[in-house]
């Protein structure tokens, strides 16, 4: 399955969903609820490069756009704190567990990882 | 240009000539000023002023002064102090400190050669000095003509002094050290003013060959803009370099010794600490100056030819390594490939990103109707910024690479890849070289049309370019 054009595979509109009060819990249950999760924002070329390393490997990422949703902000603070200071979208979820910032996927994918997290949360076959 | 500060990493010659840190620290009458201060009591105040008056500030460098821990302390005190001022240093080091953990190396050198004077932490000091006047020696950089004024200002009201033997004793060492400081500095101006004059000298000639048409091309859009974090950058590469060399030859040694296994591990991952310098080095250079690394001035015209952000392909160096690393096992093959495969869909969607960004600036760069010059600049720099990120994950992407190499093969084939790796980048900038150097008789002859389309470079042939040869 590889991603066409501009769509990720899925973009959940995140008014529709339940509100948790506190940004982290909902940083948390929206990560938990798709096997890939990317908290992105929709400017960053980086986060562009983050989707295209998990389409080009066959995985349909869920992408949140922080700045496209009106407790971005504050989702993204919480990120901030999750991550320590230096680390900025895109921050990636897979299985419900942090993966971490665009390094941390990459230094994954190199040393061999990656891939089995991927099969183990059901976002790869074969 | 009384306050010119020249970086030391350029012109360092005072004591290591290999070595781009000023070890010495000081070229400030520090013995004089503290012994005005005893006479005197506290007057802080006046001397800060005076500081802010006559510094000059250089506003482009964030960097913060990173102080050498205390020079001369005399008698036993001045240790809280001592750990007051080390505080300060410290923390202002951290302040500055980016993701990656620096070389101490690399980044003295940087944080030296762009020392804009940073007032706060002076006159923080001067307070700390002025407070507990038992402290001596530190590495202020200062010039002296503040000094001067102050000093003859204190001496002539001197009044009582209720001096004992130690503080005597302390005083003579200070004056000492001041002496010789006075000195150093005095030969370290000399030498920054013949330095200077060889450089005008080097340019003009530069100019010269350049009109005659000896230099095709221009390197960067011209001699004068070479930034100065781009010649950090490449005066520390060229000593990575030389380690470089050094390493290589151990390598060589060990395994053509027949070393044991856990020795050779020892040279292998010291040979990755090696490695992990120079990405950390690459990580400040893209911080002073991003186009440095992108266009690949800070490497030779052949490795350039090759280049991909900013550095070399992961995935091109493992193809060259399988060539060359028979026999391998199924395992150690598939582990291989594997990694390949990762680097090339790392690589592929780092490039996506990039091709984004490059779209998205040419899009503001281009401008429209609406927009406004300022604010179209304002926001092709923002975008701008974006690079070093691409830069530094790209460097990420190599320095994984590298280190997963020992983990998929056994610790000979993992020596051989890093020498491999090494002589194969040595022949490119031998090649570089070679190419600059080749004889070219007439410069438009009709037999070499394609002359004039090459971009050249002088290059300076260092030693590490024919150790391959």
């Amino acid at each position: 399955m590889y991603c066409e054009g501009d769509s990720w595979g899925c973009y959940l509109p995140m008014s529709l969903r339940s509100m948790g009060s506190d940004p982290m819990e909902r940083v948390v249950k929206l990560a938990s609820e798709s096997a890939v999760v990317i908290f992105s924002v929709s400017s960053c070329c980086m986060c562009h490069a983050a989707k295209r390393l998990f389409c080009g490997m066959g995985v349909n990422p869920t992408v949140y756009e922080l700045d496209q949703d009106p407790r971005g902000k504050e989702m993204e603070m919480a990120l901030t704190t999750l991550l320590g200071n230096s680390q900025t979208v895109p921050i990636v979820f897979i299985g419900g567990k942090l993966i971490g910032a665009m390094d941390r996927v990459m230094a994954s994918h190199i040393n061999g990882s990656l891939v089995p997290l991927l099969k183990e949360a059901g976002a790869l076959w074969l | 240009m009384a306050n010119h500060h020249i970086p030391y990493a350029l012109l360092h010659g005072m004591n290591v000539p290999t070595s781009f840190i000023n070890q010495e620290g000081s070229a400030f009458d520090f013995g004089e000023l503290e012994e005005a201060i005893v006479l005197q009591g506290a007057k802080a105040n006046l001397l800060t002023g005076r500081t802010a008056a006559t510094l000059e500030m250089f506003p482009s460098w964030p960097m913060r002064y990173q102080q050498t821990p205390g020079s001369s302390k005399s008698g036993g005190e001045s240790t809280d102090s001592g750990s007051a001022l080390n505080t300060i240093s410290s923390k202002t080091e951290n302040q500055f400190e980016p993701d990656f953990p620096i070389s101490k190396k690399a980044s003295s050198s940087y944080h030296q050669a762009f020392d804009q004077q940073n007032l706060q932490l002076q006159q923080q000091q001067q307070q700390e000095m002025a407070s507990d006047p038992s402290r001596t020696g530190t590495s202020l950089n200062q010039s002296a003509p503040i000094v001067k004024p102050l000093q003859e200002k204190k001496r002539a009201s001197t009044s009582e002094k209720q001096l004992d033997a130690k503080t005597l004793r302390r005083l003579a060492q200070n004056k000492e050290a001041a002496k010789k400081s006075r000195l150093r500095k005095k030969a370290y101006v000399q030498q920054l003013e013949s330095s200077r004059i060889k450089l005008t000298q080097l340019e003009q000639e530069l100019q010269r060959a350049r009109s005659q048409g000896l230099l095709l091309g221009s390197s960067g859009g011209g001699v004068g803009n070479i930034s100065s974090g781009a010649v950090i950058c490449d005066m520390e590469y060229a000593r990575w370099l030389e380690d470089d060399e050094r390493h290589m030859s151990e390598l060589r040694t060990g395994l053509h010794s027949n070393l044991s296994d856990t020795d050779l591990r020892l040279m292998v991952n010291t040979y990755l600490s090696h490695y992990d310098e120079i990405f950390r080095l690459k990580g400040m250079a893209a911080k002073f100056d991003v186009f440095h690394l992108l266009t690949g001035m800070w490497t030779s015209p052949a490795e350039r030819c090759f280049l991909w952000m900013g550095g070399f392909r992961p995935s091109e160096l493992i193809k060259i390594l399988i060539s060359q690393l028979d026999p391998l096992t199924e395992q150690q093959l598939m582990g291989i490939c594997s990694l390949q495969h990762s680097s090339q869909q790392a690589e592929e969607a780092l490039s996506q990103g990039l091709e984004q960004l490059q779209q998205s600036l040419i899009d503001t760069v281009a401008g429209g109707p609406a927009i406004d010059g300022m604010q179209q600049m304002a926001i092709a720099l923002s975008k701008l910024a974006n690079l070093e990120g691409f830069v530094r994950q790209a460097d990420n992407l190599r320095q994984q690479t590298l280190h997963q190499l020992p983990r998929i093969l056994t610790v000979r084939q993992a020596a051989r890849c890093f020498l491999v790796i090494g002589e194969y980048y040595g022949r490119l900038r031998a090649l570089s070289s070679l190419w600059a150097s080749r004889p070219r008789g007439r410069l438009m002859s009709d037999e070499q049309p394609c002359q004039t389309t090459t971009e050249l470079q002088m290059v300076q042939p260092s030693q590490s370019h024919f150790s391959h040869f």
